[in-house]
């Protein structure tokens, strides 16, 4: 295990000089993306991810559960919600071309697809339609699918896609090894890739500032005992990355309105959309 | 594409009420898992999973080949799933569906990336040598709980299969037949098991409380109901290898520790059937143990 | 080639059509622009911390582009074969080589170069640097496309070629004779490809590569490089003419100093007029396109390669020459023909007394349409144009047209130096 733990344990301050309940510095966007329905850029430390929402459109047979994208049922017979991740090569430190059938890409897709699902009110729009969600990752630093979760969720609040809530997702790690049987290991929130490598983690995504677990994806070896803490330092990070995504879209919000007082053609056609 | 038959409203309706009500088709407990089967075939890595009407056929095979450049000193484990259209209507050949994308997924990660197999062990000359072992797992029948299923079958096949001896002298390396040297298990550390769950939405407890309802082992028809599953993987001492949500309906966090707590039971369970089995089988090839190996004494 | 598909009805496209071929006073576009009249767009580079170079570009009909660049070191693979093959390359230099090598041979890294002229003897490295075309590696993702799709191939190869085609750029990659950088371009459309996205992704990687910094080399000769660890310190791949070339940088500085990335124009031609920066729609009533790369760069040494119409403009400030043509298939050959009158069977009153007849008769009613389209007067009218019935161009452009737009590009002040212009005011972080 190279993590410096003993630092840790002295200072109680992690590599980046964070604290274990810290989140990293957050920023995103709303409406990047003028061609598109609905889109968000969003940060998460190092994370980039750009994320565009077509549709809902008249569903695609060819196109939906193709290789390219993992499509996923929202509420029984409503929407279908399709995903497509593209991992830019140069996200990396280290160049590295994914392609489009990589198997943990393609679950990533599944998990993302399912639980969108799960937050889109898709009874609103007919079965026979589709909201496709297409994410850009455009650099990598830990958190990925927390990130793409919280992306994919700002695009959808741009679209006008109806939710029961944002849909938020925040890592937790154990500072312990999995084979050290130490209690007094320290739950992290929010890891980058130093830290995920590292250590036992999982992603935990909830609806809204709810307890209510809608994904939870842990593919490292960790003690049970562990897991009620890191799943509540993630449920806690959840809400944070809740009132942070409200804030963004507040902030656009009210953007939104002063332009429109102002009666600029253009704003009017984007609100057009809610 | 092909695509699953829906079971009709009714059908529908019927299974989620009763299951609302603690019942289900087969009288089951709602944590209660089918009746479970265990065989091993003659050859050694071979193992025949029954549960239910569910039934899977896992097969280990070893060879030696030149090990990744960038992993000079590991071995090769891959483990392979195939569903064919013999299992389901809805599988179709050389065309992986989001099931089987999932289940591939799901072993990696409970196998391999919790290194349940040494894979070191496997390197025989570094860079150069090493042991490609290879799990083929064949879905002969599919009603419902595939993961669980196929899980138990690669731990079992992994756990009785045996590779050939082998021994080095200065730049020679030689491999055993099974008549020179007995072959040897392979480097086994710990053995994961996965538990599903599978949540059936809410019931009302009482004043405004509500309870997930959740089943274990569920069947086909059972599975094409649930709003979401859980899957936890674990070994009997309480390590957790994976947990994969894969979205779907949310979820109480409370619940999601119960279930974990109750995966651990199970796992226990299950873990204590694969080596009662692995004993017996061995049992029977070793008739009589050593003292029958040196017995001079023969048939005729 | 484009991608996406266009809903317009015939109709609309005939009006289109002749919109767009109007000459007097000028065409009209749907949009209003001139002929030669640029979109505007939003461009930001250094979006990227973690690539040598990064650059976003925003179109105006909001598609929406982002390349990044990565540089790796590679070890350069040495053949027996490459010192031959060089001095039968430049003949005119292979007697001043042989003497430099035998001298360095004698005294090693001594100033050898004194009783030389010409640039090659001021450079610091004795030998020739080479580059090769295995250096750059470029990748074009669009959304909803595979990797081996005929157009992202397309693409992709257009895009290299540009780069490729003087020679000059992968002379910047040179380290030493051991080394070299090797330059990884993935590109990637983050829109849906609303319109052919040849000339954004173009200009968008012409803005990462100006944008692209590698590090400062600190080791001297064929040492393994060594590089500063400074990010400040390093140099950009081509060279700011504001900044002062640094003597120890990177001999590329030193050479073509004004030399700047490639870009690809998409010209269309409506009848006799050429348009620049088609939209999708005007594109899909082109007779035909051509997609032009154009490069900036010291007046060279490749005018060979140069159309002849550029060595007029060799003159001018901004010395553009021309690096490829490529004819693309317009979308609008794919469009369906418009139906004239003449043979419209919904149309009934324009038709012919005999067909009338003959759709009269119950027993030639099924059979009538039919009749009317074999109607040999009806078949002239389907072949031949009919004012204001669109039918989807047939056969190549006229090569005085090519000409003419090559040419267009090329022009001093032409559209190709105003979106330079435009592209070198984007700030470079």
């Amino acid at each position: 295990m190279p993590l410096d733990t003993s630092t840790y344990n002295l200072a109680l301050l992690r590599v980046d000089g964070r604290r274990w309940n810290e989140l990293r510095d957050q920023r995103g966007q709303m409406g990047v993306q003028p061609s598109a329905d609905g889109s968000a850029y969003l940060q998460m430390g190092n994370t980039k991810i750009q994320a565009i929402v077509a549709g809902p459109n008249e569903r695609d047979a060819s196109k939906t559960n193709s290789s390219a994208s993992t499509a996923a049922t929202a509420g029984g017979l409503g929407a279908t919600v399709a995903v497509g991740i593209t991992v830019a090569p140069f996200a990396t430190v280290d160049r590295k071309r994914r392609g489009r059938n990589d198997k943990r890409l393609q679950e990533m897709q599944t998990t993302l697809a399912a639980a969108l699902a799960a937050a889109v009110q898709g009874q609103a729009y007919g079965p026979r339609s589709t909201i496709h969600v297409s994410l850009h990752v455009l650099s990598q630093d830990g958190s990925l699918l927390a990130a793409l979760v919280n992306a994919a969720s700002l695009a959808l609040v741009d679209a006008g896609v109806p939710m029961t809530d944002y849909l938020v997702a925040c890592t937790a790690g154990s500072t312990s090894s999995y084979a050290a049987a130490d209690e007094a290991a320290d739950p992290l929130l929010d890891l980058n890739t130093q830290e995920e490598q590292e250590l036992p983690f999982l992603t935990l995504a909830t609806l809204g500032a709810s307890d209510k677990v809608v994904a939870m994806v842990c593919e490292s070896r960790v003690q049970l005992a562990r897991l009620e803490g890191m799943m509540a330092t993630a449920a806690d990070g959840c809400k944070g990355v809740r009132d942070f995504l409200d804030r963004v879209v507040r902030e656009k919000g009210e953007i939104m309105v002063q332009e429109g007082a102002v009666g600029r053609g253009e704003v009017v056609s984007s609100m057009d959309l809610d | 594409m092909p695509r699953e038959a829906e079971p009709s409203q009714n059908e529908k309706d019927f299974v989620l009420k009763a299951v609302r009500e603690g019942h289900r088709l087969d009288a089951r407990a709602l944590d209660q898992f089918r009746p479970l089967d265990l065989k091993f075939g003659d050859q050694y890595g071979v193992a025949d999973v029954t549960l239910g009407k569910t039934r899977i056929l896992a097969k280990v095979t070893a060879e030696v080949t030149v090990p990744y450049t960038d992993r000079p000193f590991d071995g090769i484990f891959t483990i392979t799933t195939e569903l064919s259209p013999m299992a389901s209507p809805a599988f179709e050949v050389n065309r992986p569906t989001e099931t089987e994308v999932l289940l591939s997924r799901l072993l990696e990660k409970t196998v391999r990336r919790s290194n349940a197999l040494d894979t070191e062990s496997l390197c025989l000359v570094a860079g150069q040598k090493c042991w490609s072992i290879r799990v083929d797992l064949h879905v002969l029948s599919h009603d419902g709980n595939l993961i669980d299923a196929s899980c138990l079958a690669v731990v079992a096949a992994l756990r009785h299969f045996r590779k050939p001896d082998t021994s080095i002298e200065g730049d020679t390396l030689t491999v055993y037949t099974p008549a020179e040297r007995e072959p040897v298990p392979l480097s086994w550390l710990h053995s994961p098991f996965c538990i599903t769950f599978s949540f059936f939405g809410t019931v009302s407890v009482g004043e405004d409380e509500e309870k997930d309802i959740w089943l274990l082992d569920t069947t086909r028809l059972e599975e094409q109901l649930r709003v979401s599953s859980c899957t936890i993987s674990m070994n009997k001492h309480g390590e957790i290898c994976q947990v994969a949500k894969p979205g779907g309906a949310p979820v109480e966090a409370v619940t999601v520790l119960q279930c974990s707590n109750l995966a651990l039971q199970k796992v226990k369970d299950l873990s204590d059937f694969v080596d009662q089995k692995l004993a017996e089988d061995s049992k029977r090839r070793n008739k009589g143990g050593l003292l029958a190996e040196l017995s001079a004494e023969n048939a005729r | 080639m484009s991608s996406s598909t266009l809903l317009l009805s015939p109709a609309e496209l005939a009006y289109l059509h002749s919109s767009l071929s109007l000459t007097t006073p000028a065409p009209i576009r749907p949009d209003g622009r001139s002929p030669t009249q640029f979109r505007p767009l939003t461009a930001e580079t250094g979006i990227l911390p973690g690539t040598n170079g990064s650059a976003r570009i925003c179109f105006a009909d909001g598609t929406e582009a982002i390349v990044g660049v990565k540089a790796e070191v590679e070890k350069t693979p040495v053949s027996p074969y490459e010192f031959v093959a060089s001095t039968e390359g430049r003949k005119d230099h292979s007697e001043k080589k042989s003497r430099r090598k035998s001298k360095k041979a004698e005294n090693d890294e001594t100033s050898m170069d004194v009783d030389e002229d010409g640039d090659e003897a001021d450079s610091a490295a004795p030998v020739k640097m080479e580059g090769s075309p295995d250096w750059v590696e470029l990748s074009v993702e669009i959304p909803g496309l595979r990797d081996d799709d005929s157009g992202t191939v397309f693409l992709t190869s257009m895009l290299t070629e540009a780069l490729l085609a003087d020679g000059e750029f992968v002379k910047k990659l040179w380290i030493n004779r051991r080394f070299h950088w090797k330059l990884y371009l993935d590109i990637i459309l983050i829109s849906p490809p609303l319109s052919y996205p040849l000339p954004l992704l173009s200009l968008t990687t012409h803005l990462a590569l100006l944008a692209t910094r590698l590090p400062r080399l600190k080791s001297e000769a064929d040492e393994d490089p060594m590089f500063d660890d400074d990010w400040a310190a390093a140099t950009f791949l081509y060279a700011r003419q504001d900044s002062e070339p640094k003597a120890t940088s990177t001999q590329s500085t030193v050479r073509a100093p004004a030399s700047r990335p490639p870009i690809t124009l998409l010209v269309m031609a409506v009848g006799d007029n050429i348009i620049f920066d088609p939209s999708k729609e005007e594109l899909a009533v082109a007779d035909s396109a051509v997609a032009v790369s154009v490069a900036e760069g010291p007046s060279s040494l490749n005018s060979s390669e140069s159309d002849p119409d550029s060595t007029s403009t060799t003159t001018t400030k901004r010395n553009l020459h021309l690096l490829s043509v490529r004819t693309i298939d317009p979308p609008s050959r794919l469009t369906p023909p418009g139906v004239p009158n003449s043979v419209n069977a919904t149309a009934w009153g324009t038709m012919t007394a005999a067909t009338a007849a003959a759709a009269a008769t119950p027993a030639g009613s099924v059979a009538s349409t039919e009749g009317a389209a074999k109607h040999p007067d009806a078949r002239v009218d389907e072949t031949e144009d009919v004012v204001g019935v669109w039918k989807a161009p047939r056969g190549g452009a006229k090569f005085a047209m090519l000409g003419a737009m090559v040419a267009k590009v090329l022009e001093r002040g032409g559209v190709a130096d105003e979106v330079l212009d435009g592209l070198e005011g984007v700030e470079l972080t």
